[in-house]
């Protein structure tokens, strides 16, 4: 049991991690990477609304009926990201400067709705605060591999602190929105090569609860696999 | 229907409890992001004034501030921070001003603005220490004059508003305003519209200047201190103005009604200097020219400040004894705030009076030489042309 | 006359220099996974104008009108995303009764825009950081929509010439598809500097 339980923590961070193998929450991935401080700031923000998230939803899945479910996931969420708005206005001004716009589009990030629907609504609170837990610090993860390989190349810098040597000859385009669209780009090409292709093909994990399902190429692709 | 019921039940459960949840936490922190808010904003106004502590801002809609002023704020121990709007050389510019609560100024700040010559950073520190009393001794840094006039005039008018604040009486008109209505109160009848008349005769020597109503309701004299509003039927309207002025109002306006100006044909003069356009006659045999001259806008020009391509145009009259009565400036093209400066009554009016053997000893423009030059050869023009034409007769 | 050049500004700025997608990565999820067929690319993009528009319409009065009169300025971002989500589903039921063959070629999209956080943040940008009237925040959303049609648009075009070349194996399917949108991306930095100089 315990072991199950460690599984379901661990597989959000690297065999189904969100950002990479998923593919979910690809705007804020892009727009919030170019600096370390933003991208954990952005990570622990949208893992906090997640825990939460997935707590108060299995907590209520069988008291909500079917029909008003989507609806109802959306409100707890879009409270919870409010709430974290206002602890972070109050607490963090900074780092709410910093995530402008980003902050209240946690709302509609697919990662949060997606497990919401697919592990919260039919798992219990336990289960469902390390699913959580696991796939919040999977996306934290994502994004500070992003953030590292785009603050280093871009600003010669690593969570503000300069770089003695790489500050000299920092390539700015990788701190603008080019560089972010190119190095997610390779990311993802290194976590085929090293799996080979397999993990983003398994079926139970793709995005199909995604509203874009029926058009969605990415999502085709994995039915056929 | 039990099964909807249910689904509306559930729904607004989970909304109430949300919005409880974050009813809650706006509670709580509410408080928190409005003192920081009014911490960052505070710390902007530390910049300026640093001993300041607990500032509130004054609703200023209550007083009489001059324009410039668009925010105030008082602080514990009697001070005070404006922030003024003010147009300077480009578009508008924005300067903070702390004031503490003996009048003194303690920092100024730019907060934005589109100025050119970025003088205005440092001439902030030469205003530092000024009171209302000091802050017009402060020169204005030549090749910037406006910019660092604007600048100054806002801080003059930041000073001012401190005292407004203290419940002092205060004139905040500016030079231009306390002349309209100084010329208002003279000739009620010009409806506040006047122009400063050119002066082709000689009049008495008490006489300072002539304004003209715009819609022909008189003319007011100024003498020295006084001005006295002489109407269309050349009566005397001001009151409180003794005989001896009144009648040198009413001969003054009476001479300038009666100036007769007759053009004389220079087609065939080609001795004239090039810069004279026109030459009028007055029944007293002054001359009255019109002379253009080359300055900055034709001979200057360089990559910050291109030449206009435009003259100087000036109106000149000289007496028989070859003395100038009056001088204007009528038109240029000169860089603004630099060159533009000929076009003012404290460039030309240094005129007046002058004669050739000393027309040369004024108070050139600073930074404008060649505006200068341009319009002292103009000058010097006239001068010319008065004994060619004398030769000539 | 001011009025109409300050909004070709805004239309410029939203479509060319801040482009959503290419810019400030809003409506990534519809830009990759929608983006393969021309028309798929048009379909979608007119809807997310059209729910842009429509959203504005509705949410810049609430703002105004309703949170900040009520000092419930907390509440946006759930009150948005009601109204949009609300909005959308009522869009389309209204399109099938009305114009059926509208709802056709278009009914299709309007659910995926529910959650494309383009349209919430468009919304919200409106009344917050941009702190727009009402006329320039209809126009803002109608620009900020027709640079995302502009992006599916010429995107669909590279995607096909994408489909027909050799690829390492690594790098087939996402991953090319996002180095493609970063050249995009790079091509569209040549309109930097187009919106201050437009009435110079």
């Amino acid at each position: 049991m315990k072991n199950k339980n460690l599984s379901i923590l661990l597989k959000g961070l690297l065999t189904e991690n969100p950002v990479f193998v998923l593919i979910l929450g690809t705007c804020p991935t892009l727009a919030i990477s170019t600096n370390v401080i933003g991208a954990i700031g952005m990570g622990l923000a949208a893992t906090a609304v997640l825990i939460c998230s997935n707590f108060v939803i299995s907590l209520l899945r069988k008291f909500i009926p079917d029909s008003v479910r989507i609806p109802c996931y959306i409100v707890i969420i879009a409270g919870f990201v409010t709430v974290v708005q206002m602890l972070m206005q109050a607490f963090l001004p900074e780092l709410y400067d910093m995530l402008g716009v980003y902050l209240a589009l946690i709302t509609v990030n697919c990662i949060i709705l997606g497990r919401a629907e697919m592990f919260a609504g039919k798992n219990g609170p336990v289960k469902s605060v390390l699913d959580g837990i696991g796939m919040g610090l999977g996306f934290t993860l994502a994004l500070l591999c992003m953030a590292t390989v785009r603050e280093i190349i871009g600003a010669g810098s690593f969570a503000g602190i300069e770089i003695p040597f790489m500050k000299d000859y920092t390539i700015s385009i990788f701190q603008k929105a080019p560089g972010g669209f190119m190095v997610y780009g390779f990311m993802i090409a290194l976590v085929y090569a090293v799996t080979h292709g397999k993990a983003p093909r398994k079926k139970e994990f793709s995005c199909e609860n995604c509203p874009s399902a029926s058009l969605c190429s990415n999502c085709q692709k994995k039915e056929e696999a | 229907m039990k099964k909807y019921l249910r689904s509306i039940i559930s729904l607004t459960a989970v909304c109430a409890i949300v919005a409880l949840l974050m009813g809650v936490t706006n509670y709580f922190t509410a408080p928190i992001i409005k003192q920081r808010e009014n911490d960052a904003a505070n710390e902007a106004l530390k910049v300026v004034l640093p001993d300041g502590e607990g500032f509130e801002k004054i609703d200023i809609s209550k007083y009489t501030l001059p324009t410039t002023v668009d925010e105030a704020y008082s602080e514990k121990n009697g001070g005070y921070v404006f922030k003024m709007i003010t147009a300077g050389y480009g578009s508008n510019f924005v300067i903070m001003c702390g004031i503490d609560s003996d009048g003194v100024v303690k920092g100024t700040k730019v907060i934005s603005s589109s100025e050119t010559l970025g003088v205005e950073n440092e001439y902030g520190d030469k205003l530092v220490g000024v009171t209302v009393e000091t802050v017009d001794g402060v020169d204005t840094v030549s090749g910037a004059t406006k910019t660092t006039a604007a600048y100054k005039n806002a801080v003059k008018d930041a000073l001012m508003s401190f005292d407004i604040l203290g419940g002092k009486e205060v004139d905040i008109r500016d030079e231009a305003q306390i002349l309209a209505d100084k010329l208002n109160a003279a000739l009620p009848q010009g409806e506040g519209k006047f122009s400063k008349e050119f002066i082709s005769v000689r009049i008495d020597e008490s006489v300072s200047a002539v304004y003209k109503a715009e819609n022909g309701a008189g003319y007011v004299v100024v003498l020295g201190e006084i001005f006295v509003g002489v109407d269309s039927e050349n009566k005397v309207v001001t009151a409180d103005v003794d005989e001896s002025t009144k009648t040198t109002a009413t001969d003054t306006a009476k001479k300038l009604e009666s100036v007769t100006l007759e053009e004389l044909d220079i087609t065939n003069l080609t001795a004239l200097p090039k810069q004279i356009q026109k030459v009028f006659v007055t029944d007293e045999y002054n001359y009255v020219f019109e002379i253009r001259c080359a300055g900055y806008g034709i001979e200057g020009g360089n990559q910050w400040h291109p030449a206009s391509g435009e003259y100087i145009f000036i109106k000149l009259s000289l007496d028989k004894e070859n003395k100038i009565i009056d001088c204007i400036t009528v038109s240029q093209g000169e860089t603004d705030g630099i060159g533009s400066v000929c076009a003012d009554e404290s460039f030309y009016g240094q005129f007046a009076g002058k004669d050739k053997t000393n027309y040369s000893q004024i108070d050139a423009i600073s930074g404008a030489t060649i505006t200068t030059n341009g319009y002292l050869k103009g000058v010097q023009a006239a001068f010319e042309a008065f004994e060619i034409l004398n030769g000539e007769e | 006359m001011e009025l109409f050049k300050s909004l070709i500004v805004i239309i410029m700025s939203s479509v060319l220099v801040n482009n959503y997608v290419l810019s400030r990565f809003l409506g990534i999820c519809p830009f990759l996974g929608v983006s393969k067929k021309l028309n798929q690319a048009v379909g979608m993009g007119i809807s997310v104008i059209f729910v842009m528009v429509v959203a504005t319409l509705v949410t810049w009065p609430i703002q105004h009108y309703v949170l900040e009169r009520f000092n419930l300025g907390y509440m946006q971002t759930i009150v948005f995303i009601l109204v949009i989500a609300t909005l959308v589903q009522f869009i389309e039921m209204l399109l099938k009764k009305m114009i059926p063959a509208l709802h056709k070629s278009l009914g299709v999209y309007l659910p995926l825009i529910t959650t494309n956080c383009a349209v919430l943040g468009v919304t919200i940008e409106n009344v917050s950081e941009l702190d727009y009237g009402f006329l320039e925040s209809v126009v803002n959303s109608f620009g900020c929509g027709l640079g995302f049609l502009l992006a599916m648009v010429l995107f669909s075009g590279i995607r096909s010439k994408i489909d027909e070349s050799q690829i390492p194996a690594s790098f087939k399917g996402l991953p090319v598809t996002l180095i493609a949108a970063s050249f995009v991306s790079l091509a569209f930095f040549g309109f930097a500097g187009i919106v201050e100089n437009l009435f110079a």
